[in-house]
């Protein structure tokens, strides 16, 4: 049975994008449990959160390695070792499902360049699904946050920032902050930059 | 030199077809999919990871230097494939060898997969040793894990680590060469919130 490579690969493009989706979730919370930015927990609670992540995790990779068994795609009878031309089109036996998903980019997997675009692309949804749910968790969480003193500083913003309040209070003041001190912080970057550094001898400050 | 290496491989991949789970491993671990993810992954952790604002701005500095020497160790293993086409194991011996893998058409030398997993390596290594060894022991895993399916010599498997280290050393210096560029982008994404 011929298969058409760009059947394979828009068949490759959605499995990996919810595998990456589901993995870059995962891993999301596990590192914002662990630095306390609360804004972006998926529940109020740290602990329910942390394990939330590892299942995400390990459903993103039994979900891609395992659909060969239940969808069909070109992982059927002898297909790990052929050709696009030769392979046959079907379900994956449990003896074939190690080496379903080993498939050559100019058959329809996917290259380096596209595994990096739908990376990307599931990292900033994985980040925006937290930013929403991390804004009603930190609604739940408001009793907590009313006595911390920190929920009115505009000095801690960015990430820090979200460890008290949510992404959407949080990123106005962020922005500001930013407009304000973004020329300092050049100058600043500049004056303490490598004498060698292109910046700095293109500013004409390397001398200084 | 070249028997000594193919002596290895055919070795390395004589273990293959006597322990199917152990066969099926391999060939998981092998996939162009799960370790590539990780390694992606291992520095999205990083930048999200920081406790304190200084930690924070230093673990997104080596988030994005690791990022770049990924994508750098790409262009160096084009290149050098492109200065030497060093065909494929499973060509070399087509029957000596137990091919567990498709068969890639792309040169074998250096492993790129590998290249990509020691310059993340490398970047985890200098802000976290722990997490820099384990990271290693990851890559070094998937290099086995391609020797033996059949589909890189292990000279391959070293020049793609050395490779990687020596582009994320490259991007390190590439990256105090563009200060304050890189650091303003990092200020710039907390200005968005999201560093």
């Amino acid at each position: 049975m011929s298969v058409n490579p760009s059947d394979v690969r828009n068949l490759f493009e959605s499995h990996y994008f919810l595998f990456a989706f589901l993995s870059s979730l995962g891993t999301l919370q596990i590192a914002v449990t662990g630095s306390g930015i609360r804004a972006l927990w998926l529940t109020p609670y740290r602990r329910v959160t942390r394990w939330l992540g590892f299942v995400c995790i390990i459903t993103g990779v039994l979900f891609f390695f395992g659909q060969p068994l239940f969808v069909d795609g070109p992982w059927a009878a002898g297909s790990v070792q052929a050709d696009s031309t030769t392979r046959a089109w079907g379900v994956a036996s449990w003896d074939e499902l190690a080496g379903a998903r080993n498939v050559n980019d100019i058959h329809g997997g996917l290259d380096g360049v596209d595994q990096a675009i739908w990376f990307s692309l599931a990292a900033i949804i994985a980040f925006s699904v937290s930013v929403v749910f991390g804004a009603l968790s930190i609604k739940a969480n408001t009793r907590d946050l009313r006595v911390d003193a920190k929920l009115d500083d505009d000095d801690i913003d960015g990430l820090a920032g979200l460890v008290h309040r949510s992404y959407f209070s949080n990123l106005p003041i962020s922005v500001r902050n930013f407009r304000l001190e973004a020329r300092k912080f050049w100058r600043d970057g500049v004056r303490s930059a490598d004498r060698w550094s292109l910046i700095k001898i293109i500013s004409g400050s390397s001398s200084q | 030199m070249n028997s000594i290496d193919a002596s290895l491989m055919i070795w390395l991949n004589g273990l293959s077809g006597h322990i199917k789970i152990l066969d099926d491993l391999m060939r998981l671990i092998a996939s162009d999919y799960l370790m590539p993810l990780v390694f992606s992954l291992s520095m999205f952790w990083l930048w999200f990871s920081g406790k304190t604002p200084s930690q924070r701005m230093t673990y997104q500095l080596t988030a994005l230097t690791g990022i770049s020497a990924l994508a750098i160790s790409n262009v160096v293993v084009w290149i050098i494939n492109s200065l030497w086409n060093r065909p494929r194991p499973f060509l070399d011996h087509p029957d000596e060898l137990n091919l567990l893998f498709y068969s890639p058409t792309d040169p074998s030398f250096p492993a790129n997969p590998i290249a990509i997993g020691f310059a993340v390596a490398m970047a985890a290594w200098t802000v976290n040793r722990k997490f820099g060894l384990w990271l290693a022991m990851t890559a070094s895993l998937y290099g086995f894990s391609r020797v033996y399916v059949g589909v890189f010599y292990p000279t391959d498997i070293v020049g793609g680590a050395l490779v990687g280290m020596a582009v994320y050393g490259f991007t390190s210096y590439l990256r105090r060469a563009l200060e304050p560029l890189i650091t303003m982008v990092v200020r710039f994404a907390r200005g968005v919130s999201v560093a």
